[in-house]
């Protein structure tokens, strides 16, 4: 599950910082090809730039779906997993639970449950 | 950056508004301003409980954290600064716009949910729990950083707030100028002490609001006097900006020489990688309760953003192209007027009003969100665990919280109207690289390597920060070029404005060595902590 979180999360923000940081060094040190005109008084450049739009719209739509799809579901499951761990220590150590678990670790219950 | 001098503004300041203009905008801004304080008296918590004066309602849907953050955000220099660079530069100045919202990409893929994930109210007990050894001074390092960039955004803030004054009563006279920075400086303490971050969401939400159909109902005037057709609009602007073609090629503002390329390239990065690391910023992030709901309300926020930025791109170009380049240059060799002569231009006094109206509820919104982060770091860092060693009540730590937001909106005036001449912009990429350099290499270290420790993150914190301030002190910004702060004196040996292309690494090299030399952590520590950053410990 980290792999999948880490491996997805880093190659996307290399692809769209990055993408972006490229950008802005192609605008500096080849003004001469993003000066080129493509239709009427757009010019590559400014193309590019609208595509960095595009680009983020995309990745974060990407994003979305595959949290939603792979790491969410695990994310559950262990969340479950832990809960299940912690209540049965609580039974067994009280005192020793309370504190590793902190006082924001209130057992569950207090709040309804949204899933 | 161009420093304004005074006198450039008095002669022209006359252009850009009437006096229905004048006493328009001064009516909005006051009924806004009396609105949501009222709002913020009626929202303010009332337990004096640590959870919901740093958090705020942690149950907000979606849409209405999204606007929270996205007022957090965007800040008067977005509305005017970057719109004037656009009309005033084109494309370099488009570029700054994409900086903008790319920033966020950062902030959603890489650190949004592992820290939410991991942290509790503020950035320090993250680090706590991750280094737990020498938690009291690392939480100690954190303070200060976050203090210095809070400080000089806020102070930013502030400035911006006379330059924006100037545009309408001309160079204003020094008791104006107090009066000025003390009406809004005294309104955003209001904000922050009394109504926490209930209130301050309150007026972020409102402000985004306001923002984005502020923005987008000008954008659509624009469009619509050129018809809805996009070439026509960049013909005629690079026609009006007297520059022709060269307006919509890169290079008028950071073209020639391989240093202002440089320059430029610092900029972008200290913007796209400092946005993820400021206070304010990292409180919206860790407010919502569940991890789904701060993925759909960063998504909603950089939206919201892109949008803002788009037609902020759209108004500056629409500006050159309805009002002409050589006329904003008058008004403001900065181009910060840009908007408010395009309003004027298009939509009379009423449009202008409302613009300016609009920009000091904007400035309002910043500065009390600001004010907040570091009054919040003050309180539960360094009074709740550095020096009651986690043993003050939570009542004590409320009203610790409430007198530093005070202190600190007293300390922002007071530099406010010593540096009223600095440019605003020098000071909030300062800001920005300062949260690039020394918190964000921490964060990402503490997040995401497990042989980090203490003294990576203390040498990585204190080196980030002082690295930048250095290299802006022997920078062109504070000596040898006309437009300095001390222009006689030459003392700069580093030759870019902005610090962040060797600073940011600085801080990620500091942090690797400093981390690689010291004893390691107990593997166990980090362990924990990875389970709570990917799983979530204390979500329900």
């Amino acid at each position: 599950m980290r792999s999948a979180y880490r491996s997805f999360s880093t190659m996307a923000t290399l692809v769209s910082v990055g993408g972006f940081l490229t950008y802005v060094l192609l605008s500096s040190f080849a003004a001469g090809l993003m000066n080129q005109a493509l239709i009427g008084r757009l010019t590559i450049g400014l193309a590019l730039g609208l595509g960095q739009f595009v680009l983020m719209g995309v990745t974060i739509w990407l994003y979305v779906r595959h949290m939603r799809r792979r790491v969410d579901p695990v994310t559950h499951r262990l969340r479950a997993q832990l809960r299940e761990n912690r209540t049965r220590a609580q039974a067994q150590v009280q005192a020793q639970a309370r504190a590793q678990a902190g006082p924001r670790h209130a057992p569950s219950g207090r709040r309804p449950r949204t899933w | 950056m161009v420093t304004h001098t005074a006198g450039q503004l008095v002669n022209h300041a006359a252009g850009v508004t009437d006096e229905a203009t004048q006493q328009l905008t001064l009516v909005l801004f006051m009924s806004v301003a009396v609105i949501t304080l009222f709002t913020v008296l009626l929202t303010a918590p009332q337990r004096d409980e640590i959870g919901e004066f740093y958090l705020g309602n942690r149950d907000m849907s979606p849409l209405r954290n999204g606007l929270a953050m996205c007022g957090d955000y965007l800040s008067a220099a977005t509305l005017l600064g970057s719109t004037g660079v656009v009309a005033l530069t084109g494309y370099d100045g488009l570029l700054y716009l994409g900086g903008t919202v790319v920033a966020w990409m950062m902030a959603l893929l890489m650190i949004a949910e592992p820290l939410r994930n991991s942290g509790k109210f503020t950035l320090g007990d993250n680090l706590a729990l991750r280094l737990s050894q020498g938690q009291r001074s690392v939480r100690l390092a954190l303070v200060l950083c976050t203090l210095a960039v809070c400080l000089l955004y806020l102070v930013a803030q502030l400035v911006g707030s006379i330059a924006l004054l100037a545009q309408f009563t001309g160079a204003p006279s020094g008791t104006v100028r107090t009066m000025c920075v003390v009406v809004i400086g005294s309104m955003v303490v209001v904000y922050a002490a009394i109504g926490g971050m209930p209130g301050a969401t309150v007026i972020q939400v409102v402000k985004a609001v306001m923002l984005v159909a502020g923005v987008g109902g000008t954008a659509i005037l624009v469009l619509h006097h050129f018809s809805w057709n996009i070439d026509n609009l960049l013909s005629s602007a690079a026609g009006n900006s007297a520059l022709g073609d060269r307006f919509l090629g890169p290079g008028l503002r950071y073209g020639g020489t391989t240093t202002n390329k440089l320059d430029f390239f610092s900029l972008q990065l200290a913007i796209v990688l400092g946005l993820a690391a400021l206070p304010h910023i990292m409180m919206r992030l860790l407010a919502p309760r569940k991890t789904r709901v701060l993925r759909s309300s960063v998504v909603w926020a950089v939206g919201l953003i892109g949008f803002v930025c788009l037609m902020a791109g759209v108004l500056g170009l629409g500006a050159t192209a309805v009002v002409g380049r050589g006329e904003i240059v008058d008004v403001d060799p900065k181009g910060d007027a840009a908007v408010l002569l395009l309003g004027y231009e298009l939509g009379g006094p009423v449009l202008a009003a409302l613009l300016s109206s609009l920009a000091f509820v904007t400035l309002l919104g910043v500065a009390g969100g600001l004010t907040l982060a570091g009054a919040s770091s003050i309180a539960h860092d360094l009074y709740g665990a550095v020096i009651r060693k986690g043993k003050a009540t939570e009542r004590e730590e409320v009203t610790v919280a409430r007198l530093a937001a005070a202190a600190i909106g007293i300390m922002g005036m007071m530099l406010a109207l010593l540096s009223w001449g600095t440019s605003t912009a020098t000071l909030a990429f300062l800001a920005f690289a300062i949260a690039a350099s020394a918190i964000l290499p921490t964060i990402v270290y503490s997040l995401f390597w497990k042989g980090f420790t203490a003294r990576g993150a203390l040498l990585s914190l204190y080196g980030g920060l002082s690295c930048s301030v250095l290299l802006v002190v022997f920078s062109p910004v504070i000596s040898s070029t006309p437009s300095s702060v001390y222009p006689d004196s030459d003392f700069a040996w580093f030759p870019l404005q902005n610090p962040g292309i060797v600073s940011i690494p600085a801080g990620f090299l500091l942090g690797w060595l400093g981390s690689v030399l010291s004893r390691p952590q107990e593997p166990q520590v980090y362990q924990e902590f990875e389970v709570r950053a990917l799983v979530g410990a204390d979500e329900r």
